[in-house]
């Protein structure tokens, strides 16, 4: 450990020498300064706070992202090319710790400016905060300074299942020997079941009873909690809003609050906030929706409807949002330091940058995975797909599936909304991006270095 | 030393160059602008950043702007407006020149997301973006731009003037607030704006030019043209900004699209129609609230407008000659409503004389302008009595118009409160005539005599639990020569003695006389 932690340190000491670490210092705390005098917020506490969570982190990703690359490939390939690893390597200190120890190194840097950036950043948020009128102070710290869990309904899909292969008997048995092709009848069916929990006819109404956990009485107390919901309506009608009638808790008791009526729009997330109190002993909430608009309204199973309520701190989320962020970056050094093992700089660089455009360009191929077509802007019948799509619709498919183990993670959505990132997430970013992929980045990279003569002059 | 000589008058020559393209391209420019052959004007009064940014980035502005679209399109999917007037800051900048960009990010801001928010005050904050992007920075760099004018006269028409959004009212009253201390209490006080005589005036016509980019003088020929307005309503402001759009328009008529033209007249003359039937705002104190009647001063040049409009959109007539006749009858009743007897005659003359053919009452085939009275008219426009003979309508009718007309009396609109009593009575009279015919039913189906009704209105109003506040029942007892009212509001001193009034000093209290 002595010995990696050694090279860990020249790392370090190069970074400094070369002024790297004071300059990408300078420019982080230039880009967090900087970003929320030049940026545009929509007038709002709100809005100022989101803008500056998403545009000051983003800045920092992908400032600290570039540079972990351009240094992890110049770490290892300069030295190469350079020959002063021949000075390291003819010491007693084996490859694959020269190797870990350039890693560490330079996650250790981007450990340390990612604690002065975010310290700039949430130093900056306290200072904005705290020179807002006690209304709007308040009002962040219950929507947006906070660690947000959220409750949906309990899943219906079991339900929803069962239901629709009932129907689906019922009607092959009244209609023996028909031919029909049974899965997309079953699809059809299932839609149908599915907007009976869904659809809310004109003048009915609809209860969701969310179940916030039996702790709710003790964590929840006197906790304003939001609820966030969205629904579809079949028609536009000329205003294109349509009136909201909301009753949170239970009826038969004193514990019920009917909201004022509200003016909302049609596909579109609304979030507000409800007394505190209003579940029950044993947590669960009971919301009602009535339906007086001329117009069935549509509430999608899966962001119809959702609880937000308290769950931590805004700091401890701060600090697990930027631990994912540190993941990535750790990743990225691990992609450097693999092309350097067995490029020049220049085309380990160019090698790392096209894989990290790859990356970007993931919701890309999700779409073209989606469409299960690269040639065509539309569907193909299995008479019409090309053999093109044959092979690389799958390829796609399972790159796709591979980079979603890393970009699923969203910690800057998150702070910036006020969800929780919560300690499980951070475990399996962990898990996923520094484990899983590093890992195999560094297998491979500790592979191809071991086996490379370093004595081959690359420059010559 | 031959070298360094050569290099020193490169560098001249190549300064000199610099300097004599510098004059050539401003009167290059200045040609092309003269010829027509200008597809975007040189970037003027732009920031620096602005300016640099333009130039610097050539041809990849495109790019960048093709990326912060999709940005904007993807974050509004996902609801997330945060982000929104920045991105479209952004969009507008690399596309100064682009006029159909500074319209879609507006219209996007004022409509489109605007109505995602619940809250009205949130809404309006989005249509006020939506406002100042065209009007603050869209016109800056595109001054004679029609499109953007038409835009802009567009939201203060449709958007906070007419009624689609359930948020129009909470719109108007803010904008009549923002509007108050520059048009004063009526919202016609421009003369004050144009002739400052006060430090407070100069103030406010400097306000309203640097901030509302509206200038006074230019504000009162539109008024001139088209008022009396009010100044506080969104109507106004319509007529101006198309006014003003189709003035600076006249420098480049070669570039105008002649159906621009059109739509900017159209959002004029409908202005003109809104402000008529609702361009009035009627203060009621005691309700501390507001109302909004019609204009009637604008009659003559809204009926202007729509003969204008018929004359310049041929191609549209037949829909223009609906309005301009609905039109007409409503400013017949509405002059009724308000006991200008003789001027809702003259507008009904002219139905007659212009639209002689076409019945005014549903489902009367013989209902033309000759063979219905004023009055008739009128009655019918209250509950569509015609051919009606139910007493629980008629009386309810009778009722309403009574107390409305006792509420005006209060707010002081004397002449419709003078205006409703009387069609109360007509609408009386033309039942009570209709029922003549059946004499067996009249104890049945008559109403009382009309002098009854009144009174029970009257004095349901004047009532100290159930009628209207304590200061509307003085008033209307005042106007109407009553006695005074017995039931005195908490805190109302009853004696008509002098009021002893303390010194106000913090001296020590004396005896009496020292």
């Amino acid at each position: 450990m002595q010995k990696i932690l050694a090279i860990s340190g020249l790392t370090w000491k190069a970074a400094l020498r070369f002024r790297l670490f004071a300059v990408i210092a300078v420019l982080l705390v230039l880009a967090v300064v900087g970003l929320p005098l030049i940026v545009k917020d929509d007038g709002t506490a709100r809005g100022l706070v989101q803008i500056i969570i998403t545009y000051t982190l983003s800045a920092v990703t992908a400032l600290l992202g570039f540079s972990t690359l351009w240094l992890s490939c110049g770490a290892l390939a300069r030295d190469i090319e350079e020959c002063q690893i021949q000075v390291v390597a003819t010491k007693p200190i084996a490859r694959w710790q020269i190797w870990l120890g350039k890693w560490l190194g330079i996650a250790s840097l981007n450990a340390a400016l990612l604690v002065l950036a975010g310290a700039c950043i949430y130093g900056l948020l306290a200072w904005r905060a705290a020179k807002l009128p006690l209304v709007e102070r308040t009002q962040l710290r219950q929507e947006l300074l906070v660690a947000r869990g959220s409750a949906k309904e309990a899943d219906n899909s079991a339900a929803i299942d069962a239901d629709t292969e009932k129907i689906l008997q019922d009607r092959l048995k009244q209609n023996p020997g028909i031919a029909a092709d049974l899965n997309e009848v079953r699809t059809q069916i299932k839609e149908q079941v599915k907007s009976d929990y869904q659809l809310v006819p004109p003048d009915y109404d609809r209860q969701w009873n969310i179940d916030l956990g039996s702790v709710a009485k003790d964590n929840l107390r006197d906790k304003p909690l939001q609820l966030r919901i969205k629904f579809e309506s079949a028609d536009h009608n000329p205003n294109g809003t349509y009136v909201g009638l909301w009753e949170i808790g239970n009826p038969e008791t004193t514990n019920f609050f009917k909201l004022p009526p509200m003016s909302l729009a049609p596909d579109t997330f609304h979030e507000f906030t409800i007394p505190p109190n209003l579940f029950s002993e044993k947590g669960m909430l009971t919301i009602v929706f009535i339906n007086e608009n001329n117009m069935s309204l549509l509430f999608p199973l899966e962001d119809g409807m959702e609880v937000l309520f308290p769950q931590g701190s805004f700091t401890v989320n701060f600090i697990r949002a930027l631990g994912i962020i540190f993941c990535w970056l750790v990743l990225l050094a691990a992609i450097g330091l693999m092309a350097a093992s067995f490029l020049s700089f220049p085309v380990a660089a160019f090698f790392s940058l096209t894989m990290l455009a790859v990356a970007f360009s993931s919701s890309t191929l999700a779409e073209t995975v989606d469409l299960g077509s690269v040639t065509t802007g539309s569907t193909p019948t299995a008479a019409t797909r090309s053999i093109t799509d044959t092979v690389f619709i799958p390829i796609y498919r399972e790159m796709v599936n591979v980079l979603n183990l890393v970009e699923n993670f969203s910690p800057i959505d998150a702070l910036s909304t006020g969800r929780s990132v919560p300690w499980s997430e951070l475990a399996a970013a962990f898990g996923q991006i520094v484990v899983l992929f590093g890992g195999a980045f560094a297998l491979i990279g500790i592979a191809l270095f071991s086996r490379r003569e370093l004595a081959a002059a690359q420059n010559q | 030393m031959k070298s360094r000589a050569r290099k020193i008058v490169m560098l001249l020559l190549a300064a000199a160059l610099l300097f004599v393209s510098g004059r050539v391209e401003k009167s290059l420019n200045g040609d092309r602008d003269a010829l027509g052959i200008t597809i975007s004007l040189p970037l003027q009064d732009a920031p620096p950043v602005l300016a640099l940014m333009t130039q610097a980035l050539g041809g990849f502005r495109g790019l960048i702007s093709n990326f912060l679209w999709m940005r904007a399109n993807d974050l509004q999917i996902n609801d997330q407006f945060f982000e929104a007037a920045q991105l479209a800051d952004w969009i507008t900048d690399l596309e100064p020149h682009y006029s159909q960009v500074w319209v879609y990010q507006g219209w996007n801001e004022a409509y489109n997301i605007s109505v995602k928010f619940k809250d009205f005050g949130d809404r309006w904050r989005w249509v006020q973006n939506g406002i100042e992007l065209l009007r603050d920075r869209g016109l800056r760099y595109n001054p004679d731009d029609l499109l953007i004018y038409r835009e802009l006269g567009w939201f203060y028409q449709h958007k906070m003037g007419a009624d689609l959004d359930d948020a129009n009212t909470y719109y108007k009253t803010e904008w009549a607030q923002e509007m108050t201390p520059f048009f004063g209490p009526h919202g016609t006080n421009i003369d004050a704006l144009v002739n400052p005589r006060t430090s407070q005036d100069r103030t406010n016509a400097y306000i309203l030019e640097t901030k509302y980019k509206i200038d006074p003088v230019f504000a009162q020929k539109v008024n001139d043209e088209w008022g009396p307005l009010d100044w506080r309503l969104p109507e106004a402001h319509a007529i101006y900004w198309g006014t003003l759009g189709l003035e600076k328009s006249k420098k480049h008529p070669d570039k105008v699209d002649p159906s621009l033209v059109i739509q900017v007249r159209r959002i004029i003359y409908q202005s003109m129609m809104q402000a008529f039937e609702h361009g009035q705002i009627i203060d009621n104190p005691f309700a501390n609230s507001a109302e909004l009647g019609p204009n009637l001063a604008i009659i003559p040049k809204t009926n202007e407008a729509y003969e204008r409009s018929m004359q310049e959109d041929p191609g549209d007539a037949r829909n223009i000659e609906v309005a301009h006749r609905n039109f007409l009858l409503n400013a017949t009743y509405y002059l009724y409503e308000a006991n200008h007897i003789a001027q809702a005659q003259k507008w009904y003359d002219k139905v007659r004389q212009e639209y002689p053919d076409k019945t005014i009452l549903q489902n009367d085939v013989n209902s033309f302008p000759r063979n219905v009275s004023l009055d008739e008219y009128c009655v019918y426009r209250v509950q569509g009595v015609a051919t009606d003979t139910s007493r629980a309508d008629t009386t309810a009718a009778i009722e309403g118009l009574l107390a409305s007309s006792y509420e005006y009396l209060a707010i002081g609109q004397d002449d419709r409160y003078a205006g409703l009593g009387l069609l109360a009575r007509k609408v009386w009279e033309t039942y009570m005539h209709k029922i003549r015919g059946f004499q067996n039913d009249v104890g049945r189906t008559g109403l009382p005599p009309f002098s009854d009704m009144n009174k029970l209105v009257l004095s349901g109003l004047l009532d100290p639990v159930n009628g209207l506040p304590y200061g509307a029942r003085a008033v209307i007892r005042s106007q109407l020569r009553l006695p005074g009212d017995a039931t005195m509001p908490y805190g109302v001193i009853s004696t008509n003695s002098v009021v002893t009034t303390h010194p106000s000093t913090n001296a020590p209290a004396g005896p009496a006389g020292q």
